[in-house]
């Protein structure tokens, strides 16, 4: 009973850390999980506490967590492939680890419209990972467009800024 | 006059048939902007020279870019009522109209009496005077100027309105200000530790809705300008943002990702009964609402690179508007719905531009180079930009439809950017 208790605990603190949805009712049935309700059953198995986080810090493929894109693409370039999987991999053994996926975009052109290229880099990320065995409802893909980007940066410098970063919630 | 008045009639023509743009791009320059002298009107008392209403007043009429302003330094004997008015001289200086005037002061109210004369007839076209606060004297001005642009052009002027913008401080403040139109009498509305945009003035001029990403991800609010109030109005999974307001301030159509690409919802504006609009298999994003509300405008990467789209909501038919060039986006509609205008990357120059919604034709009203986010004045003559120079900070501007004016919005701070209008009465 207690541990029950602890679990639901964890829980309620992940999801707390994570968008609080005020009114989630039109979640897409294709492609975004289910969301909160797919976390309840994933954070029976938080109550173990192995979120391994001595791994996240010392791992040399997870310390990695920001994965670069050419210009105006969008697919995960090859070089990365091993540190996605890993991260997938991790999420994997894992249920209930959470993560983020943050995208990016460089500074040229309309917030908007780059607020939808990080994501959709986010989501190119994201799909690798399903693939690798990292469940949807493990993680959130959102965009910060190019609001954390150099607003003067020139030919190179700016692929700085076409990446997605990965982060936990437990860190 | 009689030239003047054809002028007029032309360019008055082309802005309610909104069919031929590329006249007045012939026209070009300063072929249609009519010549006003406006006489200092003894307004010293006004400590700052800017707020000086004579100074009000050519700022407004010069940014609308129907007129042009004739200097008067140096002319020895200004008139301060149209008796005074020696025609043979100002039509000497090819004046077409003087705007007259004088300031009456009584402790801290002031008394403005002007006059619009036309120079040619000879003839006095408008007499009025207004009484006030010395702290109006602006306000003031900006009514004179509104009265002087209705009768000249026949639309109502937009000099009293006010914008709202979003200015980064040290890129670690974001704070949404509203200004008047001229960039005067700022005043922070939200100041956030994180980024602020895609700020949307209600139509109905009550609320300002807008994207945060103070939750460490974009979400939604709106901002009540009457009670100070602000709600989380959209915080779904993954990304909330580009709000666009229904014409009766009732709805919002918005962008939601979940775990997904960018697709647009309609909602209520209080954030209940979310409808997925369309489905699409690439990017929909930055909806905007015709002023009739039946369509809905918006960009999509389903084509390849963005372009600009428009969903019948009746039909649920969706068509391409944009044809020219391969990134068109940030849409925004003319307030009678005919112009649509957009930002088009023109050979790595990001411009603005305007197309005429039934020849298609497309007007570039500036040069670039990273020009965002234009929006319609709320009598469509004028479109409220946010420009950058290489390596400099951002700045807000406006450019004419007429003549393609264009002068800094002058808020007394940088990094200005992602403006909203407010509509004619707020």
């Amino acid at each position: 009973m207690n541990k029950l208790f602890y679990a639901g605990i964890a829980f309620a603190l992940l999801a707390g850390c994570s968008s609080t949805p005020i009114n989630d009712a039109n979640a897409p049935s294709a492609g975004a999980g289910a969301g909160a309700g797919a976390g309840a059953s994933a954070s029976a198995s938080a109550a173990n506490g192995e979120l391994s986080l001595d791994k996240l810090r010392t791992d040399s493929l997870l310390t990695q967590r920001s994965i670069y894109f050419d210009f105006d693409k969008f697919e995960v370039k090859p070089e990365y492939l091993d540190v996605v999987n890993a991260h997938a991999q991790y999420a994997a053994n894992h249920p209930a680890a959470k993560m983020t996926l943050k995208g990016h975009a460089d500074y040229r052109g309309s917030h908007e419209h780059n607020l939808s290229l990080g994501q959709k880099r986010a989501v190119s990320v994201k799909d690798v990972m399903n693939t690798s065995g990292a469940n949807d409802s493990q993680i959130e893909t959102v965009s910060y467009g190019e609001e954390e980007a150099n607003q003067n940066c020139q030919g190179k410098e700016c692929d700085q800024d076409r990446r997605v970063d990965i982060s936990y919630e437990v860190e | 006059m009689k030239s003047l008045s054809k002028t007029l009639f032309l360019i008055l023509f082309l802005f309610q048939t909104a069919q031929a743009i590329e006249v007045i791009d012939i026209l070009g320059g300063k072929a249609n902007e009519l010549a006003v002298a406006v006489i200092p009107f003894s307004d010293d008392d006004i400590d700052n020279e800017k707020n000086q209403i004579h100074n009000v007043i050519k700022s407004d009429l010069s940014r609308s870019g129907f007129f042009r302003i004739i200097k008067t330094e140096g002319v020895k004997s200004l008139p301060t009522n149209s008796d005074q008015v020696d025609y043979t001289f100002w039509s000497g200086l090819k004046a077409e109209l003087l705007v007259i005037g004088f300031v009456e002061k009584n402790d801290q109210q002031i008394k403005v009496t002007y006059n619009l004369v036309d120079v040619f007839k000879e003839k006095l076209i408008i007499s009025t005077e207004y009484i006030g606060s010395l702290k109006q004297a602006r306000q003031i001005g900006h009514q004179i100027s509104n009265v002087i642009y209705e009768k000249i052009t026949g639309t109502p002027g937009v000099f009293h309105t006010k914008i709202a913008y979003v200015q980064k401080v040290n890129n670690k403040k974001f704070h949404l200000n509203v200004s008047d139109m001229d960039g005067f009498n700022a005043k922070s509305v939200v100041i956030s530790n994180e980024p602020i945009i895609s700020t949307r003035w209600s139509p109905d001029g009550e609320k300002i809705a807008y994207v945060s990403f103070e939750q460490k991800k974009p979400v939604i609010f709106v901002q009540n300008l009457k009670t100070g109030d602000r709600k989380l109005v959209a915080n779904f999974k993954g990304n909330n943002s580009s709000p666009a307001w229904s014409p009766d301030s009732k709805k919002l159509a918005i962008v939601l990702t979940y775990n997904a690409f960018s697709q647009i919802y309609i909602m209520d504006v209080n954030g209940g009964n979310v409808q997925r609009l369309m489905r699409s298999p690439s990017i929909d994003t930055e909806p905007v609402w015709s002023p009739d509300g039946k369509s809905i405008y918006f960009v999509s990467d389903r084509g390849g690179g963005p372009q600009i789209y428009s969903i019948d909501l009746a039909s649920e038919q969706t068509r391409r508007v944009t044809f020219e060039g391969k990134y068109n986006v940030s849409p925004r509609l003319s307030p009678d719905g005919k112009l649509l205008t957009f930002i088009t990357n023109d050979n790595g120059s990001y411009k603005v531009v305007v197309q005429n919604l039934m020849s298609n034709q497309v007007m570039r009203l500036t040069k670039g180079k990273n020009d965002e986010a234009p929006v319609f004045s709320p009598n469509g003559h004028m479109i409220l930009y946010t420009s950058k120079e290489s390596g400099e900070a951002t700045v807000l501007k406006t450019v004419s439809l007429n003549g393609f004016k264009q002068l800094f919005v002058d808020t007394g701070s940088l990094s200005n950017q992602e403006a909203t209008w407010s509509p004619f009465n707020f």
